[in-house]
């Protein structure tokens, strides 16, 4: 397994949806179209403990426990560029880039143990992982280790919103459960996606108006762009029901 | 007349009108209909403004507002209403249309008298079907369908009631 690893800024990982930091995501609303992912992982996989940690762990019907990833995503079809990449392939933000992408290709949602096999490009992708790219990771230790601790600091931070949120979702939504259990049991796994409103309602964020007419023109145009895709209906209608939800809290005078 | 959406087959301003404008719903029951009756009508102000206080603030209005602009509401059925004092239950089943496909929803809903005032206080959907409570209504008796008028005068009347 390559332990070395350069980023020879091909823009390709920057396709497709974006898991983002509490922070990040709102730092980034008038950017991104925001959702909420949530990433079943079944018991037994090695994962496991990670992911009950900085989300939640769920109780099944069959006494088994699915752990759960929730997390605040740039929710972006896997064929449409960031929106943030720009015509040279760079990113167009590189100073304020979401700690997501400082962090690649290391991934703090795993344990730092596992982070060797996280080096490997997709195919597709165009990092160097010859003899002559520098050492990157060592005796299971990540050897420039800032933005991995960073990213990892932020996700631990904000568990105490996630698991508010989760427990208000499983109260309201209590048929959330079939659908994660549902999705836990596909080969690749799955996910479900819920929305941004439920979010800013369940941490009760103090400015949900100021996020909703950052979202609104950003989800509008997502609209657009995926109006006439029919293997896109799925984002397509998040988007819609998105826009009119971010619709409706802009305009509150609250 | 204008018959009210929630089936009560009464007047809309002898039924859920007054409850949304703001009177006190006689039973939980009323006021269950009155909170589908606002939901129809779109006029979200009456379901925030008769939540429970410990749930109030949980209420995500824009993804209600999005529901009830969504869906076509097609009807109201009261399975079953029991009130104990302050505490009541209604369990009732709802039909609509969504995404053009015809659904259909029961819950046990949950509620609570504060100063006179009856307040939804929670939901459980899609409860354990229950055996539909049937009783022998007499002429002046409190009408089931929870208008608060005597059964000849409402549901029980022999003269049909005139339309328009």
């Amino acid at each position: 397994m390559t332990q070395r690893f350069h980023c020879t800024a091909c823009g390709k990982c920057c396709y497709g949806q974006l898991p983002l930091t509490v922070n990040d995501a709102f730092k980034h609303a008038d950017r991104f179209p925001l959702a909420m992912v949530w990433t079943p992982l079944r018991q037994g996989g090695k994962d496991f403990a990670t992911v009950s940690q900085l989300g939640a762990t769920i109780k099944l019907a069959n006494r088994k426990e699915l752990a759960v990833l929730i997390v605040p995503t740039a929710y972006i079809p896997p064929s449409f560029p960031c929106p943030a990449l720009a015509a040279d392939n760079l990113c167009g933000i590189h100073a304020d880039k979401p700690s997501r992408c400082r962090t690649m290709p290391f991934y703090p949602y795993r344990q730092e143990q596992f982070q060797a096999e996280l080096l490997k490009p997709q195919p597709g992708w165009a990092c160097d992982t010859s003899e002559s790219a520098p050492l990157v990771f060592a005796d299971k230790k990540i050897l420039f280790r800032e933005d991995f601790d960073a990213e990892r600091q932020e996700l631990e931070e904000q568990i105490p919103q996630i698991r508010r949120y989760a427990d208000y979702m499983l109260k309201y939504t209590p048929q959330l459960v079939d659908n994660l259990a549902k999705v836990s049991l596909k080969p690749k796994g799955g996910q479900v996606v819920t929305s941004l409103s439920s979010f800013l309602t369940a941490i009760r964020h103090p400015n949900a108006q100021q996020i909703a007419r950052q979202q609104l023109p950003v989800l509008n145009s997502y609209v657009e762009e995926t109006a006439s895709e029919s293997s896109l209906v799925e984002y397509h209608r998040h988007y819609l029901s998105g826009a009119k939800e971010m619709q409706y809290l802009a305009q509150q005078a609250r | 007349m204008t018959l009210c959406p929630c089936g009560s087959k009464l007047d809309y301003a002898e039924c859920c009108g007054p409850i949304i404008d703001g009177a006190l719903a006689p039973t939980a029951e009323a006021l269950m209909r009155s909170r589908y009756t606002a939901f129809v009508q779109r006029k979200l102000d009456h379901i925030e403004r008769t939540h429970a206080p410990e749930i109030k603030d949980d209420f995500n209005r824009a993804e209600a507002e999005r529901m009830a602009e969504e869906c076509e509401w097609r009807s109201l059925e009261i399975r079953n209403a029991t009130e104990t004092g302050d505490t009541a239950q209604v369990e009732f089943t709802i039909k609509f249309r969504r995404d053009k496909q015809d659904r259909v929803q029961t819950e046990l809903a949950s509620f609570r008298r504060e100063n006179g005032e009856w307040l939804y206080v929670s939901g459980d959907l899609n409860p354990k079907v229950t055996q539909r409570v049937v009783s022998k209504v007499g002429r002046n008796d409190p009408c089931p369908c929870g208008s608060g008028k005597k059964a000849k005068k409402c549901c029980g009347t022999t003269t049909e009631l005139e339309q328009e």
